[in-house]
């Protein structure tokens, strides 16, 4: 079987410290996997070696089938990547940025199409002509939400991606997320909310010192009990 | 291909919005409009000094037929008679004045001892000198670097300073691909602008559209790809803004300020030159000697050089014409060792310079440029020995009437030899600069791509 995301003793060793102990992983189309775990845990260096920006000490990562290193670029087709902190360029609208990237991606969208994603993101019609510079985290936030979404993207990979959203905007992503999957998108996201990754998560991962040490079905657990799951891996 | 179209256009957009770079750019453009002007303008004041000459010389010459209405001693007319050769300018020079404001672009001249003519020249406000020629030459040379500077400094440190650099390399796009675009939108910029400015100044001095133009343009062309392929080894190397900035303007210093202090350190070391001042003052002292040396001493001596004249009649007379310029001529004589180290240690160092000008590719254009003009030191070494020929050929229109004693009519001012010198464009030595810019370039160029590929980009 073709996982769309899958490690094999994926391992990463900087020059001080090793961030990751051989990683094995495999998400199916339509799983949400929400990876749990402390700053340092090796969260965001998965997303990067999912996205190809860091080469592995050993082992490898395969996203849709291809290996993530040697294949870098072709497999940026299948992924939609937003990050803890989007960061767009400031001189342009929340309306260009996406225009921008989307067109990077291979997509040439009409405004009312690219006004409808930005709609959908929960992005302020009102912002949607304003220049980035003036936005709120939450609000760029919403614009990466919204270029990832645009991707039609295979995988889909979130770096804390409700940081800097308010409650309701939240609950408005994990909704969105929730149809990404039920259309077949696999969703791999790295966070500290518990909560979120009761909600919209198929299963979840617990990963300490880089080594995953820990995966569950959400399905079994409630929001407690994953809670004192967590806090006993994390003493 | 599609996307490295729409990443250059953005760059546009992202340039439009950098009012700093719009400025700046502005500025570049007006400054090098200024140094169109002031070269043009040089240009017409040194033409206008130059076609004012040959009025002068007119003026002179009736002023002698007033002086002397009958036909008089030819060694009188000599003496007050006036003339000019005179080096007129290519219209490139107008775009790279080179040596033009430093070397004199004509000599006045009397029948006299020419080295005490041949380097007098106009005084000029040192002050004036030392600040150089802001011709079109000067801003391409030296401040399209720059501007490239600016446009490069944070060519990709700037997205992932502000942290959209892994947004972006997280498209299907690579990081070669994100900094071609870049590099072909500044490219296009930077060269635009110079393209620009050199057919502003091509049309404004009305160059011939042949060879040149293309040869020109290559030079800028090649020089700024130089200069880019300096920030392609900086982005390459992936360190913050700041040190790309410090890094690069080290680069310029060095290139432009410390390589070429040094070399003219050495050159003057490794080719020591007489001054100019020494051989004017040993050749004056050897003139003014002549007026005590016994006359047929100093007549043998000139005849050993002119035989033709040995048969004339002894100087019995206190003072005669003829020995008169004999002494001037053997004082110019007795310098032409000094004269000859002179010219020849000037070319020395010339070819000194063009041999290690691979160390600076500022030096290079510069000299290449000038070269082009016709505005270099060989063409003024040229111009100096066609006055010297000059001056031989009124010795050679005089000495008949001083020797044979025949008295010199109006009719013989107009028989009198003329001079003339136009620069023409040392183009082997601009396409020889031209061979050593690609080299230098394909250098920098190949060690950028070397590090870029060997230090893959990181986006954080």
């Amino acid at each position: 079987m073709t996982y769309l995301l899958e490690a094999k003793d994926l391992r990463k060793q900087y020059a001080d410290k090793l961030a990751l102990r051989g990683l094995n992983l495999q998400i199916e189309a339509g799983e949400v996997f929400c990876l749990l775990g402390q700053n340092g845990a090796g969260k965001s260096t998965t997303i990067n070696l999912f996205l190809g920006f860091i080469e592995p000490t050993a082992g490898a990562a395969y996203l849709n089938g291809l290996e993530v290193a040697a294949n870098s670029l072709k497999i940026k087709q299948y992924l939609a990547y937003i990050p803890e902190n989007v960061m767009l360029y400031p001189h342009l609208t929340g309306l260009e940025n996406l225009a921008l990237f989307s067109s990077l991606a291979g997509f040439s969208y009409k405004e009312s199409e690219l006004l409808a994603y930005l709609d959908q993101a929960g992005l302020p019609a009102e912002a949607v002509r304003r220049r980035v510079g003036t936005y709120s985290k939450g609000m760029r936030q919403k614009v990466g939400i919204a270029i990832a979404v645009a991707k039609h993207a295979k995988v889909l990979l979130l770096d804390e991606p409700t940081s800097g959203l308010d409650p309701k905007a939240s609950n408005e992503f994990s909704e969105l997320l929730r149809q990404l999957s039920q259309q077949g998108t696999a969703v791999f996201m790295a966070t500290h909310d518990i909560f979120r990754a009761k909600e919209v998560g198929t299963r979840v991962g617990i990963m300490r010192e880089g080594e995953l040490v820990d995966v569950r079905p959400t399905a079994a657990l409630n929001a407690n009990e994953l809670e004192q799951l967590y806090l006993t891996y994390m003493q | 291909m599609k996307i490295f179209w729409i990443l250059v256009q953005y760059e546009w957009r992202h340039f439009r919005a950098a009012k700093g770079l719009v400025v700046l750019t502005g500025l570049v453009l007006l400054v090098g409009l200024y140094g169109i002007y002031y070269g043009t303008t040089e240009l017409a004041r040194q033409r206008q000094h130059l076609a004012e000459l040959p009025a002068l010389a007119r003026h002179n010459v009736e002023e002698l037929k007033t002086k002397f209405p009958e036909p008089a001693d030819a060694g009188e007319i000599g003496y007050y008679h006036t003339t000019f050769a005179v080096h007129h300018p290519l219209p490139w020079a107008g775009l790279s004045l080179g040596q033009r404001d430093v070397n004199p672009y004509y000599v006045k001249l009397r029948l006299l001892g020419l080295q005490g003519q041949l380097y007098a020249a106009e005084n000029v406000n040192p002050t004036k000198m030392l600040s150089g020629n802001f011709d079109l030459a000067f801003v391409l040379v030296y401040l399209f670097p720059l501007l490239i500077i600016a446009l490069c400094f944070n060519l990709l440190s700037s997205e992932r300073e502000q942290g959209i650099l892994p947004l972006l390399l997280a498209q299907p796009v690579s990081a070669g691909v994100v900094v071609g675009a870049k590099l072909t939108f500044r490219v296009g910029l930077v060269l635009g602008l110079a393209w620009l400015l050199s057919a502003v100044a091509m049309g404004w001095a009305r160059v011939p559209l042949d060879g040149r133009v293309g040869l020109w343009l290559a030079l800028v062309t090649v020089y700024c790809l130089f200069w880019f392929g300096v920030a392609f080894i900086v982005t390459a190397w992936q360190r913050p803004s700041a040190f790309n900035a410090v890094a690069l303007v080290g680069v310029w210093l060095l290139l432009l300020v410390l390589v070429p202090g040094l070399l003219n350190v050495y050159v003057a070391a490794k080719r020591p030159v007489p001054q100019g001042i020494e051989l004017t003052v040993k050749q004056r002292e050897q003139i003014h000697g002549g007026w005590d040396k016994p006359k047929a001493e100093t007549m043998n001596r000139f005849f050993a050089l002119y035989p033709q004249w040995r048969d004339t009649a002894t100087i019995k007379e206190r003072f005669v014409w003829r020995w008169y310029y004999a002494f001037q001529h053997l004082g110019d004589q007795s310098v032409q060792p000094l004269a000859a180290a002179y010219s020849t240690g000037l070319r020395q160092r010339y070819e000194l310079v063009e041999t290690l000008n691979w160390l600076s590719p500022a030096i290079n254009v510069q000299t290449s440029l000038n070269a082009l003009a016709g505005s270099d030191l060989p063409t003024h070494l040229a111009f100096q020995q066609s006055v010297v020929r000059y001056h031989d050929a009124l010795r050679a229109y005089y000495y008949p009437f001083l020797f044979n004693k025949t008295p010199f009519a109006h009719a013989d001012y107009a028989r009198e030899p003329t001079h003339t010198f136009t620069s023409t464009s040392e183009t082997p030595t601009a396409v020889q600069g031209l061979w050593k810019l690609l080299l230098s370039t394909g250098v920098v160029g190949t060690v950028g791509l070397l590090l870029f590929r060997a230090r893959p980009i990181q986006p954080r």
